[in-house]
């Protein structure tokens, strides 16, 4: 129950809305005891022929007035219980994201995109069921069946009240061995749920095998066979499933006879009446929520708990990358000069860098080639400060960038990662995602230096053509270049093209290497690629191999010393011809 | 907007009417359920006019001899024990049948997907397909398990109430009778009402798993350009819209549902005691009868708040349907036969004849392709990504319709074929070797009943592949987790191999992995595919053009055509593409 604990300063914060809540909540359950009580005393007064008209329509008036009442109490609680339990989510949400923006992408490394999402849906919903459903059942539970068995006792009969109880902890026993049982075999179920999905994933994934072996008849089969298992293992739970209503009325249908049966003793003996008799059997109707109430009440604290701390361990890791205290506030601009012993990424043993010292004047073009994992991507990170340097450091206009304000560091740097991620929203509202005011022709002009204002003309909505998971299909050329075309926008001193033009054909890749050397006359440019042609215009250019410099210099310098840098770059000639279908001097 | 949501009715209609006819086939079971349902509410029913023979018969005239009492008390805990195990039996075989009707749905779905064209596969994302077949159909079962159980039940329940009340006394039950459309109404506004809200609180849950999903995916770029707080404002917003739609909810609910329900019940109450009380002003009347309409007012009530609580699921069901039905009645079939001559390949001569294709009716992706392969000839398509090779072998596998021109086989053409003679006779080894959980022997024989222990055996010491497996730790039986994650990918290419041989095709379509294979492997695959086009007419398409080079015919194909056409050593001297091809290899396998 420390869950409630764990809660209350959300319950402090909307304190009003709770005790409102709660204490009309527990006026229901008193206000719904009078109907019962009424039903006995007309019944009485039936049986001696005390019943006159106009107490007859008073009581029932009294009846309506009273049921009025108790639905205009019963919105409102559950507006005010259910309601916050919303707001509690919300707020949980928010914080969530809150705090998902501001930690590093080593995080993301860790943790995987699924489970992020299954805390910020499922837990928060369990946390929501606690502090809604759990304070309904925790007070429905123990004031309504506290109330109806203290009514019973006193105004009825304690004696009637004791027997006819008897049977009610046979129930609340069972249906917590049915919980038992019935999650054991859920569990079942759900597993074999999802070998059977598994099992149709195979099935769509392998379906070129499965048409060339001319498999389809055996993998209905196949198919079958899992189905059956999981409709026999579903059928196991709803045995269980079925036994809890029977159950409670097999219960409940003791608890009356004994009510009756001794009831109908007490009556001849004169110490109970016929209309008592009536609402005590209604009163016992009114047990049977309560009973169950306490019973759900465990299951979702139990649900709660553990989602809620799950949350609260998301929201308790610290983000990696920070500023320092008294960082400048200003945007960095100058050389980038990097000087770095050693770079090794978090737990892992063998550096991703070494020796890497290099100076470049603000207005420059840095090339960085080399093969798949030789360091490439990970110099340019470390500049965005994405993952920070311990031996070392990368320094702007003579000052390390670590005490530049991270958001100011990050403004001055415009960034188009290898993976070139769009949102789901239109190709304008993608493009000024870094400035959402920029004019339309501000974005037109990005689009046309990143070579892609053509293709959006294209479409049918132009500019308002919705992209990214849910709308339309890009090739992978298209989408990176307005991803270029996103950071173009934000002008910044520092350009980084991380392998941005791979799906690029060598024509196009051309031509926004040429406009980007026009548009960003004494702005600093870092490019790291595959594809040599794109940074023979370069000032300097690095290869790398396992972290380490091998070469440097200008495109000529390299082509004269007979490197990995000349090798491939002849190799890559010769591909481009082979990809254009050509041969030489054609 | 009225015109849309009459329609929309209509084909709500029409899915739930489709769905009910999957319950056709459990009709002899359905009645026996039904029966039980019905005694068992009958025996229920009966208890409280026990109860009410014994306080008006007995009771009241403080009239008390043993014998008809202990017949009364036995009879009411016989009835309540009898009531008990049939609900008990009733709740069970409904929930049973729900269950076997989803296989049925299950079935016929994932049947229906089996005959689908590639061309399909496509198009649609495989998740959605997965989703469709799962747990799309496990909502639909909700819909069963709720339209049988709750539904049924407790609609002859009420039934079995108000009857009772009518033997009771027939007056009062039909003054009670009015209730029912109160009810009906109360559901058709609540239906109606919270249709709409229910609708706008699910989209709006989607926007916010969306944006959640997609600023996780893509938060990288958030922070490199420093929109953080920009970003936490739009899910603030959204994470509002979706508060607010949930709050409507609740305020709907608690409106229409429970709070609404109780205070029908309340009024019922008054309705029952008004009469009771002005008859018994007038005459005596039985407070026995008073009590057993008390009592059925208590059970009448709960029925209907769960008929209540269950209609928003019954909402989402026939979405789910929709979308089923949605895929059953997807036409883009895969190719079959035509006619019925039933030709064998025999001798396995190949011949594509001014062959044009496309995928999406606009592009072609081969153009004009002409070219034979005699009995036991190699053909090798060479060529980079996307000049059409792999659509060659795709046509020659009947995945996809010819566009234009045709295909014959040993003289035939390839539509006459049956599927089971093509997929016998013409065996494919792909690029990316596709492994089944399940152990080794499975994935050679696949479900071939045909392939004997022994024939896998024979087929895997044929390509090379015994050795290692006999070297695992429970060899052909060894088992294979998902995509053969634990097997090099060289090994997984010979397991593809032999599932290959093992069918002894007459002619063979490779697709060349591209993927540098571990050398320990490389040399077994190089024997083994040697040894597999030995004497079969072999259509393959190369990465490495090394491999090809015995090649009786090699196609050099761009953008879909045949550019160069010719043997290893003539194209080598034309000096073309194919030599430039070379050439780029050769310095490539130096590094």
């Amino acid at each position: 129950m420390n869950i409630f604990r764990d809660l209350m300063w959300f319950f402090k914060m909307e304190k009003r809305n709770y005790i409102t809540g709660v204490i009309l909540l527990i006026f229901v359950s008193l206000l719904s005891l009078i109907p019962p009580y009424i039903v006995g005393i007309i019944i009485d007064r039936i049986q001696f022929r005390t019943l006159t008209i106009v107490s007859l329509v008073e009581w029932n008036l009294f009846i309506i007035l009273l049921g009025a009442f108790l639905y205009i109490f019963r919105y409102i609680w559950r507006l005010k219980i259910f309601g916050s339990a919303m707001r509690l989510g919300r707020l949980l949400r928010n914080h969530l994201f809150e705090h998902f923006t501001a930690l590093s992408p080593q995080f993301y490394h860790k943790q995987r995109i699924g489970d992020l999402m299954a805390h910020s849906t499922n837990d928060i919903q369990a946390v929501e069921n606690t502090a809604g459903e759990g304070i309904l059942t925790l007070v429905d539970s123990i004031t309504m069946g506290s109330l109806v068995i203290i009514t019973m006792a006193s105004v009825i009969s304690w004696k009637l009240t004791l027997i006819s109880l008897l049977p009610m902890p046979v129930m609340a026993w069972l249906t917590h061995r049915y919980g038992d049982m019935i999650h054991e075999r859920f569990f079942k179920a759900q597993e074999a749920f999802s070998s059977l999905n598994d099992k149709v994933q195979e099935n769509i994934s392998g379906v070129r095998v499965i048409k060339a072996f001319g498999q389809e008849e055996a993998e209905k089969e196949g198919f079958s066979r899992q189905s059956i298992d999981t409709v026999q293992k579903n059928i196991a739970v709803a045995k269980i499933d079925s036994l809890f209503d029977p159950t409670i009325q097999l219960i409940v249908g003791l608890s009356f006879f004994l009510a009756i049966g001794f009831g109908a003793m007490f009556v001849v003996k004169d110490e109970l009446s016929i209309g008592e008799l009536t609402s005590f059997t209604i009163y016992l109707g009114h047990l049977i929520w309560p009973m169950l109430a306490f019973g759900w009440l465990f299951n979702i604290v139990e649900r709660g708990r553990a989602s809620y701390d799950r949350i609260q361990a998301l929201l308790h890791t610290k983000p990696e990358i920070v500023d320092k205290a008294h960082s400048l506030p200003r945007k960095p601009s100058g050389d980038v000069t990097y000087q770095i012993d050693s770079f090794t990424y978090p737990e892992k043993e063998h550096p991703a860098l070494s020796n890497i010292h290099l100076t470049l004047k603000q207005g420059q073009t840095l090339g960085i080639v080399g093969r798949t994992g030789s360091g490439k991507t990970t110099l340019l990170r470390l500049l965005l400060r994405e993952f920070d340097i311990k031996k070392g450091d990368i320094t702007i206009d003579n000052i390390t960038i670590y005490d530049y304000q991270l958001k100011k560091l990050r403004s001055t740097i415009s960034y188009v990662p290898q993976d070139h991620f769009l949102f789901s929203a239109s190709i304008e509202e993608n493009i000024s995602f870094a400035k959402p005011d920029a004019t339309m022709k501000e974005i037109e002009t990005v689009a046309s230096i990143a070579a892609i204002h053509e293709d959006i003309m294209q479409f049918n909505d132009t500019y308002d053509t919705i992209v990214g998971e849910r709308g339309v299909t890009l090739s992978g050329g298209q989408k990176q270049r307005i991803s270029i075309a996103r950071a173009l926008l934000m002008n910044a001193e520092i350009l980084i093209l991380d392998d941005a033009l791979s799906a690029v054909d060598a024509k196009t890749e051309e031509a926004i290497l040429k406009s980007l050397q026009q548009n960003r006359k004494n702005k600093t440019t870092l490019i790291a690629t595959h594809r040599l042609s794109a940074v023979q215009h370069a000032d300097l250019i690095l290869v790398l191999d396992n972290g380490n410099i091998i070469e440097k210099g200008t495109h000529e310098e390299l082509m004269l010393q007979h490197g990995w840098y000349k090798e491939m770059y002849n190799r890559q000639q010769l591909e481009s011809l082979v990809e254009q279908g050509g041969v030489q001097d054609e | 907007m009225n015109k849309e949501l009459a329609v929309e009715a209509i084909s709500q209609q029409k899915v739930f009417r489709r769905l009910l006819s999957y319950a056709k086939p459990h009709k002899k079971s359905l009645a026996i359920a039904f029966f039980v349902l019905l005694i068992s509410a009958v025996a229920d029913v009966l208890g409280p006019i026990i109860v009410k023979i014994f306080i008006d018969d007995y009771l009241t005239p403080q009239l008390f001899e043993w014998k008809p009492l202990l017949i009364l008390g036995i009879g009411y805990i016989s009835l309540h024990l009898l009531s008990v195990t049939l609900n008990f039996y009733q709740l069970f075989s409904f929930h049973k049948i729900a269950l076997w009707i989803i296989h049925q749905l299950r079935m016929d779905v994932f049947g229906k997907v089996q005959h689908l064209g590639l061309a399909f596969f496509d198009k649609t994302p495989g998740g959605s397909l997965v989703s469709r077949i799962t747990n799309d159909t496990e909502s639909i079962k909700e819909l069963y398990v709720s339209v049988l159980s709750t539904y049924v039940q407790n609609i002859i329940f009420l039934i079995g109430i108000l009857t009772a009340m009518f033997i009771l006394n027939p007056s009062l039950a039909i003054l009670y009778l009015i209730i029912i459309p109160v009810i009906l109404l109360l559901m058709k506004a609540y239906r109606h009402f919270s249709s709409k809200i229910f609708h706008l609180a699910r989209q709006k849950l989607s926007q916010l798993n969306t944006k959640l999903n997609e600023s996780l995916q893509g938060m990288n770029i958030i922070q490199a350009m420093g929109q953080q707080k920009r970003l936490q404002k739009e899910f603030g917003k959204i994470n509002d819209d979706h508060y607010q739609a949930n709050i409507k909810q609740i305020k709907i609910n608690s409106l229409m549902v429970r709070p609404a329900v109780d205070f029908l019940y309340l009024l019922a109450l008054t309705l029952i005691l008004s009469f009771f009380g002005i008859n018994s002003l007038n005459s005596p009347i039985e407070i026995g009868v008073l009590y057993a309409f008390i009592n059925y007012l208590d059970r009448f009530f709960e029925p209907v708040n769960m008929m209540m609580f269950r209609l928003s699921q019954f909402q989402q069901a026939i979405v789910s349907a929709e979308r089923v039905f949605g895929l059953l009645d997807e036409k883009e079939m895969a190719p079959v036969n035509e006619g019925d001559s039933y030709p064998t390949i025999e001798k396995g001569h190949i011949m594509f004849n001014n062959v044009t294709f496309s995928y999406d009716g606009t592009t072609n992706v081969l153009r004009n392709i002409s070219f034979t392969a005699k009995p036991g000839e190699t053909v090798a398509l060479v060529g980079h990504t996307g000049s059409g090779k792999s659509s060659i072998t795709n046509l020659l596998m009947r995945f996809y319709p010819i566009t234009h021109g045709e295909i014959l086989i040993d003289g035939v053409p390839l539509e006459k074929y049956a599927n089971d003679e093509l997929r016998k006779k013409i065996g494919l080894v792909l690029q990316d070797p596709f492994l089944f959980v399940g152990d080794v022997k499975q994935n050679i024989r696949l479900y071939n009943k045909e392939i004997s222990d022994e024939d896998i055996i024979e087929a895997a010491k044929f390509v090379q592949a015994d050795s290692f497996i006999q070297d695992l730790p429970q060899a052909y039986d060894e088992p294979i987790g998902e995509r053969g994650a634990t097997f090099s990918s060289g090994q997984r290419q010979l397991i593809s191999f032999a599932r290959t041989m093992a069918i002894q095709p007459k002619v063979l379509v490779l697709d060349e992995a591209t993927a540098s294979i571990d050398t320990e492997t490389e040399e077994a695959i190089q024997t083994a595919l040697e040894k597999m086009r030995k004497g079969r007419t072999t259509i393959a398409i190369a990465h490495r053009l090394s491999t090809i080079q015995d090649a009786d015919l090699i196609l050099v194909l761009h953008k879909g055509e045949i550019v160069e056409r010719g043997t290893h050593q003539a194209l080598i001297e034309k000096k073309g593409l194919y030599y430039n091809m070379y050439l780029l290899q050769q310095g490539m396998s130096k590094e």
